[in-house]
């Protein structure tokens, strides 16, 4: 790729500066090169070769969530996030990645038979490194992962070695596939159980393809395509083969990255192309699923009070913002309090709240914030990713709020039974 | 600049508060207007200063050793107000950006440049209060901005611009003294009113580091509503009879069949593709007097041949069709990716024919001109779109701007109704001002600022 390849679309940019507005990594630093509009400046920049590749250039590249809330928000229509992927991309190509990223995006994610020795062997290996408390894992060493974070153990077992490939609902009224995303599938497996048993009992018949793997997304976001369209090119070729009526994923990135990105990857070979446009017309989130279906039976009262977050891909990047809400509302006895800006980025953003963590917890503060203001009891989301996030700042604060996926809360509503406690 | 002084200003506001990586400095070589950026005249170094006290050891140091200040808030001045020269010193006082007090009794407030003038809004609105300046740019450019632009919106038809509200102000003079000018009383002939000499003057005179303004209470009730006409002529002429009328709406926004397919483009609201322009116009006041004035202004539209009126059914509505108008400018951005925005005003009663003479520049050189604006003060923005890439349509905008302006003030219009003069305009300001007027206004800068060390290319004619 070439700098010049994106000068159509930094020309749109007015240089307005509403994405300040809105740019949650502007909000905490203030300064120009952190919103959109600096960071088309600098493409410009770099266009015109007033800039040099340099580490200052990759560094501000790196202060972007991906939220897409520039994009949202941009009268021009401008897309910043992709412009900021794009330049991430190209500084890549020239300036290679750092060894770490190198090592944990094409030795370790590409390899599927690497990755999952490695979550098999992550467990005992988290022991080590890693200290229980009752909230979950914090670091015993900085080994780049901040002490102060609080990760999730690895699942003993995956998601998918607990179950069949194809799981037969008795007199189904659809058949969905089921993309489990690597979160789900190795921290949260939970979050996986209660969605197919929702499933099941709504009468859909779940198959689980054995041999899919990553979306890419975390290999794109960190500008090694190569490594994003090798997964990309894998997770086609695997949904392609199963007959069903819908491709659900449980993970706001996911699912995006399924629906649109891959349109957008794939766009210059007409072959992959078809594929991806027929991939991503049966790709939806859970919740949206099942809110076009419609709940069967009656759903069981639960006491409480709720609010919801808006996961930046699924509600900017799927568009998926009211279905969630209908689901929650759906249930009896259960109270929904919106909080202040439910759809402003938590900054998780992937391994950005690793590599950033100081600015993420900034971020992850306001949200945290708003959701100790919005009196709720439990947070609902459909991002495994802001999950982690948001018990890691409700922790901050010493917080007794939990946080769910809408999957396990419909479980709760549908099975009568408490959420069960994170998987081993 | 000399390694003593660049440390001097590095202790001043701390090296956390400083830029002068190549990558950042790029950043601050743009503002929001059409004007290029140029690698040949970035800033050495940006400051984020806290307090009036550090803008003024700056401000000290820089006629001591001799270098130049950008004062800047949000960089969303559409006119290059805020575009340094070469190795000058940005000075962006986003970091003061506290409300100081809001004083219900008197209906006054004091506050820091650096607040975002929505945030301002909201908080004392909050009290049942009000503060009408509303510049499209709103939700991210700053109160300091505001007052050294004197920002104006579409409230200026009934409630005036940002120089209606300043009541005392603390500035920085380009010399690094601290003076108050003003007072917090509604009326004041205490000397000189330095402080309608500040409120627009561009950050040429002095660095605002305190605000005090006026409030008034939060109008009852408002209503929006929308005018349908098939031509851009029976709108134009309808403004002026409103308020001949004995109407004064909040606002009343004229926009052409180009803006309105845009704005839809961008937030599919429901504007009327197949319109050749509409009105926009809020009234507010006490709940029974806005339904009353609603219907008599309809009734008006309806009299000069209107197609159709709507009216806004609820608040959310109305303030989505706000929302849609503030994003006029940038959203035609999606026709041609520059859009050269002017402001040129003339007498409400002269936009029929101000909107003639555009329509004919336009056909002249060929552009497309988007007409838009706040018709309701006569505060016009014909818009060329153009794109940067393109040389020779850029120098056919050159013209039809330098046309536009002479035309205006032929009108006996103003070069710039509320987005200032700054380095657009600054070539023709003689054309207004006279020989003479831009000698007084040359001298009084040169009595403030002898170093000329605050804004020393924008503005004043150079």
């Amino acid at each position: 790729m070439e700098w010049r390849d994106l000068e159509a679309e930094v020309v749109r940019c007015s240089r307005c500066g509403a994405c300040q507005q809105v740019c949650p990594i502007f909000r905490e630093l203030g300064t120009e090169a952190s919103a959109t509009r600096g960071k088309i400046g600098l493409i410009r920049s770099a266009i015109h070769g007033w800039v040099s590749e340099t580490e200052g250039l990759s560094e501000r590249m790196s202060l972007c969530l991906a939220c897409k809330a520039c994009t949202a928000n941009c009268p021009s229509g401008v897309q910043g996030d992709q412009l900021v992927l794009a330049a991430r991309q190209r500084l890549v190509e020239r300036r290679g990645l750092p060894l770490i990223k190198r090592l944990a995006l094409r030795f370790f994610l590409k390899h599927k038979g690497i990755f999952r020795v490695g979550m098999k062997l992550g467990p005992l290996g988290q022991r080590l490194v890693l200290r229980r408390t009752p909230k979950g894992c914090l670091p015993r060493l900085p080994m780049g992962l901040d002490k102060r974070r609080l990760v999730p153990e690895l699942a003993s077992r995956s998601l998918r070695e607990r179950y069949p490939e194809v799981l037969e609902a008795p007199m189904a009224r659809g058949r969905v596939a089921l993309f489990t995303g690597c979160m789900v599938n190795h921290v949260y497996p939970e979050i996986g159980v209660a969605a197919i048993e929702v499933l099941l009992k709504q009468g859909i018949s779940v198959v689980i393809p054995p041999d899919q793997h990553c979306c890419g997304l975390p290999a794109f976001a960190n500008g090694d395509t190569d490594t994003a369209l090798e997964l990309g090119r894998a997770t086609l070729g695997v949904f392609q083969k199963y007959p069903v009526d819908a491709v659900l994923t449980l993970c706001g990135s996911c699912g995006g990255t399924l629906k649109q990105e891959y349109r957008h990857w794939f766009a210059p070979d007409p072959e992959l192309a078809g594929r991806a446009k027929a991939l991503s017309e049966k790709v939806q989130d859970f919740a949206q699923y099942l809110d076009g279906q419609g709940l069967l039976g009656s759903l069981g009262p639960l006491k409480g009070k709720v609010t919801y977050h808006d996961s930046c891909h699924l509600a900017r990047g799927m568009g998926v913002t009211k279905e969630p809400r209908n689901l929650i509302r759906a249930i009896p006895g259960l109270v929904f309090q919106e909080m202040e800006a439910p759809a402003r980025c938590c900054g998780a953003a992937g391994s950005f709240s690793l590599t950033h963590y100081d600015l993420t917890l900034k971020i992850n503060g306001r949200k945290t914030e708003d959701i100790l203001n919005s009196g709720a009891d439990t947070v609902v989301t459909g991002c495994p990713g802001c999950i982690m996030q948001l018990k890691d700042g409700l922790h901050k604060y010493e917080s007794k709020i939990n946080v769910i996926h809408f999957a396990q809360l419909l479980r709760q509503a549908i099975m009568g039974n408490p959420i069960p406690p994170p998987m081993p | 600049m000399k390694p003593e002084t660049r440390l001097a200003l590095i202790h001043i506001v701390g090296p956390e508060h400083v830029l002068e990586a190549r990558e950042d400095l790029l950043c601050y070589a743009y503002d929001a207007s059409p004007i290029a950026m140029d690698p040949a005249h970035l800033p050495c170094m940006v400051l984020f200063p806290a307090n009036a006290e550090e803008v003024s050891r700056i401000v000290g140091l820089a006629n001591d050793a001799g270098f130049v200040i950008y004062p800047r808030g949000a960089g969303s001045n559409v006119s290059g107000g805020s575009i340094p020269d070469r190795d000058a010193v940005v000075m962006v006082l986003s970091r003061m950006n506290r409300i100081l007090e809001i004083d219900q009794a008197n209906m006054t407030a004091d506050l820091e440049p650096g607040v975002i003038t929505e945030q301002f809004q909201t908080a004392v609105e909050k009290l049942g209060l009000f503060y009408p300046p509303d510049p499209s740019s709103k939700a991210f450019s700053t109160m300091g901005g505001n007052v050294a632009e004197c920002a104006g919106g579409p409230r200026g038809a009934k409630y005036g611009v940002t120089r209606d509200y300043v009541l005392a102000l603390e500035v920085v003079m380009p010399t690094g003294e601290i003076i108050h000018t003003g007072a917090r009383t509604m009326k004041s002939v205490a000397g000189l009113d330095l402080t309608r000499l500040m409120v627009g003057s561009e950050g040429t005179l002095g660095i605002i580091t305190r605000i005090t303004v006026r409030l008034l209470a939060l109008p009852a009730a408002k209503k929006t509503l929308m005018a349908i006409f098939p031509d851009l002529e029976k709108p134009s002429q309808t403004v002026a009879k409103i308020f001949t009328a004995g109407m004064v709406p909040t606002t009343m926004e004229l926009l052409d069949k180009t803006f309105i397919n845009a704005i839809e483009d961008y937030r599919q609201i429901g504007l009327p593709r197949e319109a050749e322009a509409i009105l926009l116009i809020e009234v507010d006041g006490e709940a029974e007097s806005v339904d009353r004035q609603a219907d008599r202004i309809a009734e008006i539209c309806h009299q000069q041949g209107a197609t159709r009126t709507q009216v806004a059914k609820d608040a959310a509505e109305a303030e989505e069709l706000w929302i849609a108008r503030r994003s006029a400018f940038a959203s035609v951005c999606r026709i041609k990716p520059n859009i050269i925005g002017e402001d040129a005003t003339v007498p409400r009663a002269a936009i029929p024919q101000a909107v003639r003479e555009v329509q004919a520049i336009a056909a002249r050189h060929n552009l497309t001109i988007g007409v838009m604006g706040h018709a309701g003060d006569g505060n016009l923005h014909p818009s060329i779109l153009a794109d940067e890439r393109d040389a020779d349509e850029m120098r056919r905008v050159e013209l039809a701007v330098e046309e536009i302006f002479r035309s205006f003030l032929a009108l006996r219009g103003t070069l710039s109704g509320e987005h200032g003069i700054g380095r657009m305009k600054s070539r023709f300001l003689h054309l207004e001002t006279g020989e003479a007027g831009l000698k007084v206004m040359r001298s009084i800068k040169r009595a403030l600022d002898p170093n000329n060390i605050l804004n020393p290319t924008i503005g004043l004619g150079a």
